[in-house]
């Protein structure tokens, strides 16, 4: 069901803008605004503030976050109020997940999903660097943490 | 304006699926990647072959887009270095923080206040990579000989 609405939406931004879905780009047409390095917000940009919306309309009609309490391992293994060590985790790793999608051309959604779907050999790469990557070092964060 | 809406509205579509799913929550992404829980691969698969479907039966059919009206179409990109660096930098970054760019900003939407940090992060690594990108390539190809002679020099 799931898959078949992000497939769905995959599809539909094709019909209507002639676009490869993909999130990180929006994160960074808003640094290229913000930086001025670009005057205008573009379609990206956009999509990502419906990403924020229909995220936060599910909370409020489901009446509990979908997050769960504290945040993962993380909170587990440092404690909750462990903000230093689970931010500045949590704040490195956003930096990699930053860089490394950009560098990528794409993150989960933009080459996961998008530029699979439109059979990119790129994005093939990238999809099965990234899953076998984050499986590894998810294996090896289980057992040192 | 008429693009604005549509992307608001399908974004809007994702991040309800992406909540739904699930995909928001550490602990659900961690027991995929663990391989105990198949659910993200299964989603992943439905949603590449619905968009598989979905855009070559749109372009065999010469469907032309509703804003802007040009033929649906795209460029197949050949697979180079970067692809396989920065995949293995970005899986690094999700393995650890067990969220990937959309469901961090569902979470923050959620009122995840811990996923402020990382959405943070994203925003820096980003900015590093645009002026990393900027730099211009004398200025590289110079750092990298200094790099030599000083390595030469130890």
């Amino acid at each position: 069901m799931i898959g078949l609405a992000v497939g769905l939406v995959t599809v539909a931004l094709f019909a209507l803008l002639n676009q490869r879905v993909g999130v990180v780009g929006g994160y960074s047409n808003l640094v290229e605004r913000v930086t001025g390095r670009t005057s205008r917000l573009g379609w990206k940009a956009w999509f990502l503030f419906g990403v924020m919306g229909g995220a936060l309309v599910f909370r409020l009609l489901a009446g509990t976050s979908s997050v769960g309490d504290g945040y993962g391992w993380l909170t587990r293994s440092f404690g909750s109020h462990a903000y230093a060590a689970v931010g500045g985790t949590l704040f490195a790793a956003g930096m990699l997940v930053g860089f490394g999608a950009k560098h990528a051309g794409g993150c989960t959604s933009g080459n996961g999903i998008g530029g699979t779907s439109v059979l990119s050999p790129a994005s093939f790469v990238a999809t099965g660097t990234f899953m076998a990557t984050a499986i590894a070092v998810t294996f090896v964060l289980k057992a040192v943490a | 304006m008429r693009a604005r809406l549509a992307a608001v509205g399908l974004g809007a579509v994702f991040g309800v699926a992406m909540s739904w799913g699930q995909f928001i929550d550490p602990d659900r992404i961690r027991d995929m990647l663990l391989l105990r829980d198949p659910y993200l691969y299964l989603m992943m698969g439905t949603a590449v072959a619905v968009g598989l479907l979905g855009t070559r039966l749109m372009r065999r059919l010469g469907v032309r887009a509703v804003l802007g009206r040009r033929p649906i179409g795209w460029e197949a990109e050949r697979p180079a270095r970067r692809h396989v660096v920065g995949a293995a930098i970005f899986g690094v970054g999700w393995a650890v923080a067990d969220s990937c760019p959309a469901p961090i900003v569902a979470q923050l939407a959620q009122g995840a206040l811990w996923s402020v940090f990382t959405f943070a992060g994203v925003l820096v690594g980003i900015l590093a990579y645009l002026r990393w990108q900027e730099e211009p390539a004398p200025a590289r190809s110079r750092a990298r000989v200094r790099g030599r002679a000083a390595y030469r020099l130890d």
